[in-house]
């Protein structure tokens, strides 16, 4: 989840009269997770469904409505003007379809300012536009562009000065020099056409979705924001715009409009929608009994607007709440501004009667025996590493079942039998002392339409006399006694053990699973001192088979 | 009172009352037994402050390989004496006698003026009765001594001369009894045993500390009314994000936080129904291409939420509690508080009545029977649940709130294309975070190392 910093200074003069105590302790109510703190800074965990807490003028209009300082939605007072045009051009269908955009004049833009919307923007990139595959916005000093802008391709030998950069660089000079260029050039493909945003002078204003051009560049002396969002879906690059212009009204600016015309596009309405949400369904899900003026003003702290009408509340959205999915959203809505800490807990007697598993019951009976046995048990992961599974132990690894891209080298295979890593328990104990016993139960994998998963269940016994008798004694008993299962056991081979020491056990004449003295090589490839025997049966094709 | 010993201990007493200081060896002679007993015996003794242990170390003086050969032929300055005896020899005829000690013989003689030289011929002068170190060579013969008891000045000019003599420093022990073994009384019960003596460590077999705090919490959700399902830990992608409202897009979905099984899709997903239902919904609200190949793509279940959607969608039930308890992954570096794979338990309540105040009395009451008190509801955010929260408890010993259970009421998202028409509330979390509060452990790795100075020793905590 992203992390936003935040000066409690800065928020005081946003938000208007409160102590930083009250901040921090109000911040947790709005989802804000406080991650740290540091005199006047505080570091908090935002949900990325609340993509407009990406800045703290989001974060100080949340805590306002919590406060009670201001309620009710932020309308965005949006100038309606002709003098900014964007036109597409239908060549960008193909690539990147939609652009949308705003104009923001009159503000203050101080260094703090602009980290906090570099930091929006890079949230903003890498949630809701999905890292700028889905959307990506460019904020420019509008007052280096000349309009009407045109949306349109170009070849990748289309030459403009980046941003960051003194020179002037091609298409792939830039998408194979500049970080974000290697970062994001995939999202182009290996089309020879790139979207581009010209103005009236040809001059290139942005290279969506990688960089802008640097004659645009905001600094402290910018005074008017030209913000242009592309993407490949129109509501999707409105949604990303709605967060912006909210954010940058907050901020002090004045929005004006932008017309967008051509291939499918057309001006953004940034509007509100309604809703509709019966108060019976609010009062049900949250278990209180809440009037509708009630509703209404926990829905306007939470910074909605909202009417009643009958039982029914009719709920006002801005756009950039493009979170909300529906009604059960506005409950949510309802108990944050209500305050989750005015919930008081209720337990209502169960209608039901709780019941263990019966394969969890007879595990755990399984358990039990084997701790009367001196068995001591052991847990290990089930994803594990090939070099316990077959390579320690000679097991053939051919239908070995592997992840994906591990971030951990021990945890690589699914593990197709237990034995193996209580083997590799025995190895890292040797200097404790013997006997050593000990077993497992868990689930092994295999490969069969597309997996298989059983419960198996495995032990091993170490000291200086462990021979074969001992261990069959054990399984026998435990079955028999724990089960009533009585096995046979009939002379095998395998890698795992000696010749002559091993065996199948078998259910009804069917094989079960194997036993037998652990193959000295093995535990020589442990540094094991004293001999192993040990065992291993699926469970799932004897006591847990119906 | 009298006090019961072991026949050992009692025959050390009685010799040492007899004779206060001994040594180990005058011991095994006194009371017949043998080294090892005697070297036990007073181990027991002196671990019950009956006997006190006396060690010193002396140097013990023999001889070596040339005051042997000295010792049974006399000194070689000796040995020219006596051949000087007789009257005055050549040079050339001792030489021949005296062999290899000649040189050193003729040294000494002509330094301490014992003998004359003239010409070629050597005659004896005037030789004490008795040389330097004939006395000291004499005392030690054969025997081992202790240093004191020469007399230094004699031994000195033994010391210079080559393997002549051999020093060694060795340590000898005094066994005394102490005052309250003095005065003792030893009891005459024959065959008796000290009771009070320390024993070896034995150990348990005993069920995993880990295992254990899974039992006791699959045991308190059974005792609120819930039952248990199981499921498969290898799962779809549709049922372990699909059916839960996670857009095909999402960041959670990427390799680098969930294992895909290489090269493993599921055949059967769901039912047609199912599948159209859940990619509307993904469709509508996300706003993208569903794609049935990415819901085949086969994972490790990174949550237990996958088994009891699928329960909810084949069963329907009106009024239910049940929960999910096991294995969950998430491809992560292991550390001290993370690992790949771990204990998740995760429940639902479906009822008409079911309610957050509900869902966080359940919540409460959890926390108490596992003894946690102070806890605290936050607002959070789950794809799948809306609205969502997170239980916080304070943990004294750190001194800070810890997010521990997640919970919520299913999203209508959810629910629908499933066709479950009940609110649905579903809470759950990892269990080793509360097993490693309970067993005070700072290393979450330790319940998956099988240490067995650990699992033998780590106290069973109910």
């Amino acid at each position: 989840m992203p992390v936003i910093e935040l000066s409690y200074s800065r928020l005081q003069k946003l938000i208007g009269k409160v102590s930083k105590k009250q901040i921090s302790d109000s911040l947790p109510f709005l989802g804000l997770d406080i991650e740290s703190e540091d005199k006047d800074l505080v570091r908090v965990e935002y949900s990325p469904n609340r993509p407009d807490y990406s800045t703290d003028f989001g974060i100080a209009l949340g805590l306002q409505g919590l406060f009670g300082i201001k309620t009710g939605p932020i309308k965005l007072n949006v100038k309606k003007s002709n003098k900014y045009l964007i036109s597409v051009k239908s060549n960008v269908s193909r690539i990147r379809p939609f652009v949308t955009g705003i104009v923001a004049k009159n503000g203050k833009i101080d260094d703090k300012t602009i980290k906090q919307l570099m930091t929006m923007q890079e949230d903003l990139h890498f949630g809701i536009g999905r890292k700028r595959k889905k959307s990506s916005i460019g904020i420019h000093d509008l007052d280096k562009i000349s309009f009407p802008l045109v949306y349109t391709t170009t070849n990748r030998n289309h030459k403009f000065i980046p941003l960051n950069s003194e020179k002037e660089l091609n298409i792939s000079e830039i998408l194979d020099t500049t970080d974000v260029g290697k970062d994001y050039g995939s999202l182009l493909g290996q089309s020879s056409q790139v979207p581009i945003i010209l103005d009236e002078d040809q001059n290139t204003v942005s290279f969506p979705p990688i960089i802008n051009a640097a004659v645009t560049t905001v600094t402290t002396k910018t005074k008017n924001l030209f913000v242009e969002v592309t993407g490949l879906n129109k509501d999707d690059a409105e949604d990303m715009l709605s967060v912006v212009a909210t954010v940058l009204q907050s901020a002090g600016f004045t929005l004006e409009s932008v017309k967008i015309t051509g291939a499918k596009n057309s001006s953004p309405k940034l509007q509100y929608r309604k809703m509709t949400v019966n108060s019976s369904l609010i009062n049900q899900i949250l278990g209180l009994n809440l009037s509708s003026s009630k509703i209404i003003s926990s829905l306007k702290k939470s910074r909605l607007d909202a009417s009643s009408k009958g039982t029914n509340i009719i709920c006002t959205i801005p756009a950039y709440r493009f979170d909300i999915f529906g009604p059960m959203d506005l409950v949510e809505e309802v108990a944050l501004g209500y305050g989750i800490q005015n919930l008081e807990p209720t337990i209502s007697p169960s209608q039901t009667i709780g019941k263990t598993n019966p394969v969890s019951l007879k595990l755990k009976s399984l358990d039990q025996t084997m701790i009367g046995l001196g068995y001591l048990e052991a847990l290990n992961s089930s994803l594990t590493s090939k070099r316990v599974l077959y390579d320690m132990t000679n097991r053939d690894s051919t239908k070995l079942l592997s992840v994906l891209d591990s971030k951990s080298r021990e945890h690589t295979i699914l593990r197709d039998s237990i034995l193996p890593g209580l083997l590799e328990n025995l190895s890292r104990n040797i200097h404790e002392s013997y006997p050593q016993k000990m077993f497992e139960t868990g689930t092994v994998f295999a490969t069969e339409n597309p997996i298989s998963e059983k419960i198996s269940f495995s032990g091993i016994s170490a000291h200086k006399d462990a021979n074969f008798t001992e261990i069959k004694s054990i399984i026998q008993s435990a079955l028999n006694i724990g089960f009533g299962i009585k096995i046979e056991t009939k002379t095998a081979t395998d890698s795992t053990f000696e010749e002559g020491h091993c065996a199948s056990i078998m259910l009804n004449n069917i094989p079960i699973g194997i036993i037998g003295k652990i193959d000295s090589k093995i535990i020589e490839n442990y540094k094991i001192r004293v001999p192993v025997v040990g065992f291993e049966i699926s469970l799932s094709d004897s006591v847990l088979k119906n | 009172m009298s006090q019961v010993f072991h026949d050992i201990e009692k025959k050390i007493i009685t010799s040492l009352r007899d004779n206060p200081k001994q040594s180990p060896e005058s011991l095994e002679k006194s009371t017949q037994l043998s080294p090892d007993q005697i070297r036990r015996g007073i181990e027991w003794l002196k671990l019950k402050d009956l006997a006190i242990v006396f060690e010193s170390k002396s140097s013990v003086i023999s001889l070596g390989k040339n005051g042997i050969e000295s010792f049974e032929k006399e000194l070689p300055e000796r040995r020219l004496l006596n051949l000087l005896k007789d009257g005055p020899k050549k040079l050339s005829d001792l030489q021949k006698e005296l062999g290899f000690v000649f040189g050193p013989s003729i040294g000494l003689a002509r330094k301490n003026n014992w003998v004359d030289f003239s010409s070629n011929e050597i005659s004896i002068k005037n030789p004490p009765s008795e040389l330097p170190g004939e006395k000291t060579l004499k005392l030690i013969g054969i025997e081992k001594l202790s240093k004191d008891k020469i007399d230094s000045a004699d031994l000195s000019g033994l010391l210079k001369r080559p393997d002549f003599i051999v020093e060694d420093v060795i340590k000898t022990k005094e066994i005394s009894l102490s005052d309250a073994a003095k005065s003792i009384k030893i009891s005459d019960s024959v065959g008796g045993i000290d009771v009070e003596a320390k024993v070896p460590e034995v150990f348990v077999a005993r069920t995993h500390p880990l295992k254990d705090t899974i039992d006791e919490i699959r045991e308190i959700f059974v005792t609120l009314g819930f039952s248990e399902i199981l499921g498969n830990i290898t799962q779809s992608s549709f049922w372990n994000f699909d059916a839960l409202f996670t857009p095909q897009d999402h960041p959670a979905r990427e390799l680098q936080d969930t294992f895909y099984l290489d090269r493993i899709n599921a055949k059967k997903i769901g039912t047609p129904e199912q599948i159209r239902k859940v990619s509307e919904s993904h469709k509508k609200n996300w706003r993208y291409q569903w794609d049935i190949n990415e819901a085949r793509k086969m994972v490790l279940r990174t949550h237990t939420t996958c088994v009891t959607i699928k329960h909810l969608a084949e069963n329907k039930p009106d009024e239910a509690r049940i929960f999910s308890l096991g294995r969950v992954f998430r491809n992560e570096k292991v550390s001290y508080k993370h690992l790949v794979e771990f204990n998740q338990i995760e429940g639902v309540v479906v009822g008409k009545d079911a309610s957050l105040k509900n869902l966080m009395g359940i919540q409460r009451e959890f926390y108490k029977r596992i003894g946690i008190t102070k806890i605290k509801f936050w607002p959070t955010f789950f794809p799948y649940t809306e609205p969502s929260l997170q239980t916080m408890v304070y943990n004294e010993k750190l001194g800070k709130w810890i997010e521990l259970f997640g919970m919520g009421i299913f999203r209508p998202e959810v629910t629908k294309p499933l066709g479950i028409t009940q609110p649905v509330l579903a809470w759950g979390g990892g269990i080793e975070r509360i097993a490693m509060l309970k067993y005070d452990l700072g290393d979450v790795r330790e319940f998956y190392n099988n240490n067995l100075g650990w699992l033998r020793s780590a106290k069973k905590c109910q």
